[in-house]
């Protein structure tokens, strides 16, 4: 009741503005091409904002929960029609181009909200059994995180199948051409967990700028290689239809839910997996196969990611630290009492409310972006301006790394190989350094 | 089972282990990974290996300039004649890539009831398999074919196969002692990488390695099992937990591989690809790692559990689960035998093919 009263309470009212004001900022951020989240959160707060001495902590924490709200369910727009800025995006960004090439963008991208919604429903219902559970979840893992990260990559690893056509009368050909595939995979992911490594122990971006450090190593590794494939493959993509109504039942709608809300919330409490790996694991435990099932999963998975990670940071009594913006808002919450926690939930709830209801206009004003410029030049917009930001944030030094991760970066996209295999770069020397032995690995490349 | 059952179900068999728990929680080590990587291995070694050394007596390799789905079905029957003369035959049937995204389907089915192969040319698909309308061949003649052949034949389901992306299936027809011909999916599937002798045979060998060069670890008095025992153990019982698991669904596995010769039949309780089965699997690992992982934490005296009550424990996160899932598995099992009930098998139309030939799912 006590919570009720603070929830119903005028003064809150402020908060409720900050959240939409972060939603409305939200579109921006996620407008912005091919660039991490936590990295533009990070510059739009310390930069741009000097929020330190302007705002309140709850209010910075709910202009927060609006940016990650918003984001998480708005940015499925522009990553679909200019490219994806992460990992997480680029899972789903290869099923939702096949949806954009047939014209039926829009459809999937309200998929994709549906199932962010469901998501965020999902988390306020379990919200009260996270404090009955997390408590004891967090005891029993805490001291094998390194091999549940071990697992994922291995699973990562032994979960790619060949894709070779070959139809050679020569055994051998046939499995060298099989093995091509794989080869690049597990090449992808030594090569880029190679560049964690360097990038973690002896970065070339200049110290002021340390906290963008790895902005230089996702733009390259995910969002140039990206747009280098739609600058020489894509000419104009095909009129996009404006669907009147979608085609979901009540059991897709729950099943897809029900899939993404487990991949999300593996992705946001085990470090540094991402949704685009929660989902890959989810999707295969679950058994999902339907292509609209995986549209809304993927909408649900990426939503309890971002937004779940941030969650936990604020169920009493856990200091479960896990995402950028929980990291970004730390120095700023002292205590986390029932109420705050009881107040992102509300906030989260009217957030999704809000971003949802701008979905469509703002899939309507991308699509009449891309339908009046050619989708080459939007490409080539985007990789004018994800460059020069890469210099102003990271300096030469940046570019250097950038470079080196776009080199990498194309090497699935060349060989139709998992993308995801480039989430070595943070998977490996995380899970190597939480085991102990990476100290032993940098002396051994003689990083140390 | 999906690839990800198996991986899971391994690791919870290595998280019966104490040792292998208080190593990875104390000595930082990933042996319960072993028992995941070991789950899958059955399948990585047949689709990642075996498929490309199974040499067939007919491939299939269809002309997309010259379709004729007699062609094809003629090819089909003449692998089932020479089973019939010789005991065995093997086709492999080819895709027609047209572009780099672009496909001609076809099906293939045993029609049992009539001792016929009835093949179908189907529409160009995309690699979603999305057909494109209006690109169906023209000529029925060409399109549509049924070859008798001889001898009678059966199949543990009556199901089409389509050839339409990256790989086609093979099929085996092997001649039984009453002289029927049993139409085999994918012979080189399930058969050594799937037997109990190469789980034994890998934990063997890893047995004598690790006998001689892994050291008893910190108080081994804890232990009923020396720490070198521990890795063959788990390897072992990894790759059985997947055999188990295949053994619920159609195909089944060949069990003592080079002592029995051919697969057996499965126990047809769920098909590989179904969710709900697939998860009951998954979910029951989960619930078994995280128990294991709290009940052999490292000096349980001094450190709270994270488990307070094991009866709530398994009351609310997996008995009520299992009660939801199971509700829902019966009522998708009798929704789908209501709307089969009394429908032949349909060869010739238009219906969703059914068998399975994703690596990811078998």
């Amino acid at each position: 009741m006590a919570i009720l009263e603070s929830l119903l309470n005028p003064a809150y009212l402020d908060l409720f503005y900050f959240t939409a004001l972060g939603v409305l900022f939200s579109c921006l951020i996620s407008f912005l091409p091919a660039l991490h989240i936590y990295n533009v959160i990070g510059i739009f707060l310390l930069v741009i904002l000097k929020f330190e001495a302007t705002m309140a902590p709850m209010q910075l924490i709910a202009l927060c929960i609006g940016m990650i709200v918003g984001y998480s369910i708005l940015n499925t727009v522009p990553a679909t029609y200019f490219g994806p800025g992460d990992e997480s995006m680029s899972y789903y960004i290869l099923p939702s181009a096949a949806w954009v090439a047939k014209g039926r963008g829009f459809e999937s991208i309200l998929l994709t909200g549906v199932g962010a919604v469901g998501g965020i429903i999902m988390l306020a219902v379990l919200a009260p059994a996270f404090l009955w559970f997390m408590p004891g979840l967090k005891t029993i893992t805490s001291p094998h995180m390194f091999w549940i990260l071990g697992t994922v990559i291995a699973y990562m690893i032994l979960s790619e199948w060949p894709k070779g056509i070959s139809q050679s009368e020569s055994c051998w050909e046939n499995f060298l051409e099989g093995w091509k595939f794989l080869g690049v995979g597990i090449a992808t992911f030594l090569l880029s967990g190679l560049l964690g490594f360097i990038v973690m122990s002896k970065t070339l971006v200049p110290i002021e700028f340390a906290f963008q450090s790895i902005t230089p190593v996702f733009v390259g590794l995910f969002a140039i290689p990206w747009l280098i494939t739609n600058i020489i493959n894509i000419g104009q993509i095909p009129k996009q239809h404006d669907p009147e109504s979608i085609e979901l039942d009540w059991g897709l709608v729950c099943r897809g839910t029900f899939g993404g809300f487990l991949g999300g919330f593996f992705a946001a409490y085990v470090p540094i997996v991402t949704a685009g790996v929660g989902g890959l694991m989810a999707g295969h435990a679950t058994a999902q196969r339907d292509g609209r099932l995986f549209v809304m999963s993927y909408g649900t998975c990426k939503t309890v990611y971002y937004v779940g990670s941030f969650l936990l940071f604020f169920i009493p009594g856990l200091s479960l630290t896990r995402g950028g913006l929980a990291w970004i808002v730390t120095p700023v919450v002292s205590v986390l009492t029932l109420k705050e926690y009881a107040l992102f939930v509300a906030l989260m709830l009217f957030a999704a409310g809000m971003a949802y209801m701008m979905l469509a206009p703002f899939t309507r004003m991308c699509i009449w972006i891309v339908e009046k410029i050619a989708y080459f030049w939007v490409s080539v917009i985007a990789l004018i301006i994800v460059i020069p930001a890469v210099f102003v944030f990271t300096s030469w030094g940046g570019l250097a790394i950038m470079t080196v991760a776009t080199g990498i970066g194309l090497l699935p996209v060349m060989f139709q190989a998992r993308r995801m295999n480039l989430m070595g770069v943070l998977l490996l020397p995380v899970c190597i350094n939480m085991a102990g032995y990476g100290n032993d690995v940098m002396r051994f490349l003689g990083l140390i | 089972m999906k690839g990800f059952t198996h991986f899971i179900s391994g690791i919870a068999v290595a998280s019966f282990f104490p040792q292998a728990v208080h190593m990875a929680s104390q000595e930082q080590s990933f042996i319960l990974c072993l028992g995941g990587i070991f789950g899958i291995m059955p399948d990585t070694l047949d689709f990642k290996f075996a498929k490309y050394f199974h040499k067939s007596d007919f491939e299939i390799r269809p002309d997309p300039n010259n379709l004729d789905a007699r062609v094809i079905a003629e090819t089909v029957a003449n692998a089932i004649r020479k089973a019939e003369k010789e005991g065995r035959g093997t086709v492999q049937l080819h895709t027609m890539q047209l572009g780099s995204n672009l496909w001609r389907s076809y099906t293939l089915a045993f029609d049992s009831a009539t001792s016929e192969v009835v093949v179908d040319i189907g529409p160009e698909v995309d690699t979603g398999q999305v057909p494109f309308e209006g690109t169906e061949l023209k000529d029925p003649e060409k399109a549509h074919a049924r070859v008798k052949v001889e001898s009678q034949f059966f199949q543990q389901f009556d199901k089409k196969s389509q050839i339409a992306i990256m790989t086609g299936p093979c099929f085996e027809f092997v001649k039984r002692d009453e002289g029927k011909i049993e139409i085999v999916f994918l012979p080189w599937h399930r058969t050594w990488s799937h037997s109990f002798t190469l789980g034994m045979l890998i934990a063997l060998l890893v047995g004598i390695f690790t006998f001689f060069t892994v050291p008893e670890g910190p108080n081994p008095e804890l232990y009923t099992i020396p720490r070198w025992l521990l890795y063959p153990l788990i390897i072992l019982f990894g790759s059985m937990v997947h055999i188990i698991e295949d053994s619920t669904g159609f195909m089944g596995n060949n069990l003592f591989y080079p002592f029995t010769k051919d697969r057996t039949n499965g126990l047809g309780l769920m098909s590989a690809a179904e969710a709900i089965p697939n998860f009951l699997f998954v979910w029951t690992s989960i619930i078994c790692i995280l128990y294991n992982l709290d009940r052999f934490r490292w000096a349980p005296g001094d450190t709270p559990p994270g488990i307070e009550n094991p009866a709530s424990y398994f009351f609310w996160f997996y008995v009520i689960p299992l009660a939801v899932m199971a509700y829902f598995f019966f009522k998708g099992k009798k929704a789908k035998e209501a709307k089969e009930k009394g429908r032949p098998a349909d060869f010739d139309g238009a219906t969703s093919v059914e068998r399975e030939t994703d690596a990811s799912v078998i």
